[in-house]
């Protein structure tokens, strides 16, 4: 699969979804990459190769539900919305990506 | 893309799988069109946002065919948890119907149990008979039974029992098999002293562990080295059940030893628990197969010892085919072989039957014995009891369905709100079948439960010999429960489901259960019918099996079989020469007389049902007295036909003065007198036996005929001479009691037993015991159709009560009103009892007319009993029509005695 320049570190896609569902309530797919890049200043691009297949993955997985409705522009897309399952998920995903942060920090400081 | 889809997905509507690759392409284009619209925005030209969108999307058709697949498996998980939630919904939906209503929950899990038992109960004793490939076979669709059919006098036999040589022929001359095994299952003394016991040993050749690669329990298996001729070695692999009840399951029995028949052998091996072998019952060993014929056979010169001899047909054969080699093919080949080793059997013995005229014909049939051509009639009354045990399936299924019906009936206002109210008829359906499915699981374990239980009477009855299996622990049992268990729940399902299917919802709201309630439903008449027509086929089966059975016990056999024991002596290696032999027998004779309790005793040659004696007869005046039946020889002393109780009815019987150099005397049985003087007095006639040389014998008397090989078409040949004027068959003597042989005989045997010189020993059977085998298909045929019959008959009549006391209360009103205005009380049982027999009688008709039909099929195992036996059918019509009356009285009584008043006012 070809890389994009400015690929999402692994693992932490599902935790910028979450989050963006969580502040932004329910978004379709285009909305969230807009926010990703919005909110990051245009540090982080994701990839709409790897955005669709995680969400519908969330959806499997139920911490995401998907339901169609129409845009201000009232065009059809498909919603999604973060469950109290997504919610879990989300404080846990928080906590671990904390957690690495922190210990690559000390890693970096310690060199 | 049109208007249809987007509207279903406004609404949610959701069509499953077929809608996925749309959802997945509609989302995809949306991104992709958002994408375009901000670079048309930012001042890209049309073209240039195109590509650029492209380009950040990367490979799109891979996307979509990932996302197509998440989306499948979204589907279909979720399908699977709507079935399953719908499913447990339907369970507890039927688990509170029914237990809200316990006694008729009760009543069909005891009429199905009764059905499913009943079938469970036949199929495990049909299974291993006909089915069920013997365990550790390695490859069981490659085995066959070698069986020779043979045209003798225009009719085709079948023989599974050939001489060492034959397999030896087949074994080398064959090319399309992969093994060829041999095997002779014996009786063989087993022990010492007290401890002595027959037990039935097996002798295999080696080549039966190719058949059975099995791993020993312990120790090892034989080589072809330890089975070769002349003499194999004396080793035995004993059987997990004998190894566990008579060894102690020890561990260290290896290398012990035990004296078997006339040899010692010496344990090598014990056989992993189940393999049994090519029998239905474990030996109590395996031993190679020419150290069995060393044990069992003297070695009586050239050209007569086993394995140079055609004419000692001990041993059956089994082979293997080499895999992709057709049955044909091989039959093919085996004739060919065959053909030539008969050639050689004519080439050493000329006297023998040209081959052409045998036609022979080798045949490869199913590895179950019961399964190819000898049949035995067990198995043949025993299939017809699967049939009956279907019978009686389908009745209670016929039964249940009605029960079931009748409560849909009375749920019909509620069915069809629930239709109205827009629940489908698939899931309605689909709760019915959940509701009869659990009551067809519940009468499944009451039934196997039964099987457990009744399997082991019958089996007792049927197949003596046949091991018994746990029904529970038997998977293929279960399967078949389990199968059986399905086809009940369907069948009794059907009838509700089909009224639910064309329930007229309009008409069942409209009416209260007042109007709408009484109709007279055809499909439970039909039921009814049904029930009724197998009821009278199972009965008039039963009828005709305790009818042959009565004929049976009935037939004079021309002996007392209740009270005479056969007592026969086993020499086990002992070296006796024939006059010590015949001496002996007269010393048993002598001591036996002595016994209290023994009213008289003989020595004998031929048993009933046990063994027959025959020699070539020569009568003046005759060409060929062959030709006029087969002669039986029976050589007795002087007590015989006391102990026997067997009549003379001419001339004199035989005594002890009738000895070697008196004059040559004979006695002939009534039909053999027929058979050879027709219309002449038989005293004073000559015969010569053995040789027409030899002098005349003259007959002194006539004995009433006995019964000696068959029950039913026994010719009754028979002559008797004395045995101290023609000494042959040194084998046994019968004793006679006053009390019966079953309580006797072991009594006897003891007594006699101090007799014996060295290792020689005594068995005692009762000659009833010899019979009863004979008797056996006949006493189950007419105890299992009498119970099968009167359990259907039952069945259906509480079926009959049920429906006419459910229409009696339906018509309530009507027959209140009938009353009120002058109906007598009579009138009223004419016309609710007159409707069930108008029932019975089409149900009585049809049983009879099925009986018919199936009349010529069954007659051959009947005795004496025409299956047309007007008497017969003409009774069990009547019962039928009794057992009808009855059960429609108590409804109609009832109805006669309904207060007009309570019927008007109630609802």
């Amino acid at each position: 699969m070809p890389r994009a320049r400015n690929d999402i570190l692994q693992g932490t896609l599902g935790l910028l979804v979450l989050q963006t569902l969580a502040t932004r309530g329910p978004l379709h797919g285009y909305a969230i990459t807009a926010h990703i890049i919005q909110a990051s200043a245009e540090l982080l691009r994701v990839e709409e190769g790897s955005l669709y297949p995680a969400l519908h993955r969330m959806e499997q997985d139920g911490w995401v539900k998907a339901e169609w409705g129409i845009t201000e522009k009232n065009r059809e897309a498909r919603f999604y919305t973060l469950t109290p399952q997504g919610h879990k998920q989300l404080a846990q995903e928080q906590e671990s990506w904390t957690r690495l942060t922190s210990g690559v920090r000390r890693v970096l400081r310690y060199a | 893309m049109t208007m249809l889809p987007r509207f279903r997905r406004l609404f949610r509507i959701d069509r499953g799988a077929v809608d996925v690759p749309v959802a997945v392409a509609d989302e995809l284009q949306f991104h992709f069109d958002m994408t375009i619209d901000e670079l048309l925005a930012a001042g890209k030209s049309r073209e240039e946002a195109t590509r650029e969108a492209h380009r950040r999307f990367g490979d799109l058709e891979q996307t979509r065919l990932g996302l197509q697949h998440i989306g499948r498996v979204r589907v279909t998980r979720e399908r699977r948890a709507q079935w399953w939630s719908g499913m447990s919904q339907d369970l507890r939906y039927a688990l509170r119907g029914l237990r809200l209503s316990p006694g008729f929950t009760i009543g069909v899990m005891l009429t199905l149990g009764l059905g499913i038992g009943a079938n469970a109960t036949m199929f495990s004793i049909i299974d291993p008979l006909l089915f069920r490939a013997p365990s550790h076979l390695a490859h069981p669709d490659l085995v066959n039974r070698v069986h020779l059919a043979t045209q003798y006098q225009g009719k085709e036999f079948f023989r599974a029992n050939y001489s060492y040589r034959t397999f030896l022929d087949l074994s080398r001359d064959t090319h399309s098999f992969a093994d060829f095994v041999g095997y002779w299952p014996r009786n063989l003394a087993v022990g010492d002293g007290t401890e002595t016991q027959e037990r039935r040993v097996t002798g295999v050749s080696a080549s039966f562990w190719q058949l059975f690669p099995v791993r020993p329990e312990l120790g090892r298996l034989f080589s072809a080295q330890e089975d070769k001729v002349p003499f194999g070695e004396n080793v035995i692999v004993v059987s997990w059940p004998y190894w566990q009840s008579q060894l102690g399951g020890r561990r260290d029995v290896l290398g012990q030893h035990l004296h078997i028949g006339k040899l010692d052998y010496t344990i090598i091996g014990v056989a992993p628990r189940d393999l049994i072998g090519l029998e239905l019952t474990h030996p109590m060993g395996f031993v190679p197969l020419t150290s069995m014929a060393t044990n069992s056979f003297e070695d009586r010169g050239a050209g007569r010892r086993y394995y140079d001899s055609y004419s000692m047909n001990w041993l059956q054969l089994v082979a293997e085919r080499k895999p992709g080699v057709s049955v044909a093919a091989a039959t093919a080949d085996l004739q060919q072989a065959m053909i030539r080793s008969l050639e050689q059997k004519s080439a050493l013995q000329p006297g023998s039957d040209p081959i052409a005229s045998l036609k022979p014909r080798a045949m490869l049939s199913p590895i179950q014995f019961e399964a190819g051509p000898n049949r035995s009639t067990a198995t043949k009354v025993g299939t017809w009891l699967v049939g009956v045990a279907l019978l009686v399936l389908v009745i209670a299924c016929a039964n249940v369905g009605n029960l079931l019906l009748a409560r849909a009936l009375r749920r019909r206002r509620e069915i069809a709100l629930r239709l109205a109210l827009g629940v489908t008829r698939g899931r309605l359906l689909a709760q019915l079948l959940t509701e009869s499915l659990l009551l067809a699981t519940l009468g499944a374990g009451f039934g196997l439960l039964l099987a457990s239980w009744g399997g082991s009477v019958v089996r007792h009855t049927l197949t003596p010999d046949a091991e018994a299996g746990g029904v529970f622990s038997d998977p293929r049992m279960l399967a078949f429960a389990a199968l059986t268990m399905l086809v009940a729940a369907l069948l009794c399902g059907v009838a509700p489901a089909v009224m639910v299917l064309r329930a007229d919802l309009a008409g069942a709201l409209k009416s209260g259960s007042r109007e709408g309630g009484y109709h007279r439903s055809r499909l439970r008449v039909g039921l009814l019918v049904v029930q009724g027509a197998l009821s009278v086929v199972l009965l008039v089966g039963a009828a005709l099996f305790v009818s042959s059975l009565r004929q049976v016990r009935a037939q004079p056999l021309g002996y007392d079989a209740d009270k005479v024991t056969y007592v026969e002596q086993n020499l086990r290696g002992t070296a006796l020469t024939d006059d010590q032999r015949y001496l002996l027998l007269d010393r048993l004779v002598q001591r036996a007389q002595e016994l209290p309790g023994v009213v008289a005793a003989s020595r004998t040659t031929s048993v009933p049902f046990y063994m027959d004696w025959g020699e070539p007869l020569f009568v003046p005046g005759i060409d060929s007295v062959s030709k006029r039946g087969d002669f039986v020889l029976q050589a007795v002393t002087g007590g015989y036909f006391r102990t026997m109780g067997t009549r003379i009815v001419q001339g004199r019987a035989l005594s002890d003065a009738d000895r070697a150099g008196t004059e040559m005397v004979m006695v002939v049985s009534q039909s053999m007198a027929r058979a050879l003087w027709p219309g002449e007095n038989p005293i004073g006639k000559c015969v010569k036996i053995a040789a027409d040389t030899l002098p005349c014998r003259g007959v002194v008397g006539v004995a009433e005929d006995i019964k000696r090989g068959s029950l039913s078409d026994d010719p009754g040949l028979m002559y008797y001479v004395p045995i101290l004027q023609y000494p042959v068959g040194a084998f046994g003597i019968f004793v006679r009691t006053s009390a019966p042989a079953t309580e006797t005989a072991d009594g006897i045997r003891r007594a006699l037993q101090a007799e014996m010189p060295g290792n020689a020993y005594l068995t005692a059977q009762p000659l009833a015991d010899l019979i009863a085998p004979e008797m056996r298909s006949w006493e189950l045929g007419a105890t299992m159709f009498t119970v099968f019959g009167g359990l259907a008959l039952l069945v259906a009549s509480i079926g009959l009560y049920s429906v006419i006391a459910y229409t009696v209360a339906q018509r309530r009103q009507e027959l209140g009103v009938r009353v009120a205005l002058g109906a007598s009380v009579r009138s009223v049982l004419q016309l609710v009892v007159g409707d069930a027999m108008r029932m019975m009688a089409i149900a009585v008709a049809l049983g009879i007319a099925g009986a018919l039909l199936a009349a010529r099929w069954v007659a051959p195992l009947l005795f004496h009993t025409s299956p047309r036996d007007p008497l017969i059918l003409g009774g069990v019509a009547a019962a039928l029509l009794l057992v009808g009356l009855a059960a429609s009285f108590a409804p109609a009584w009832r109805a006669a005695h309904i207060d007009p008043a309570t019927a008007l006012r109630s609802e």
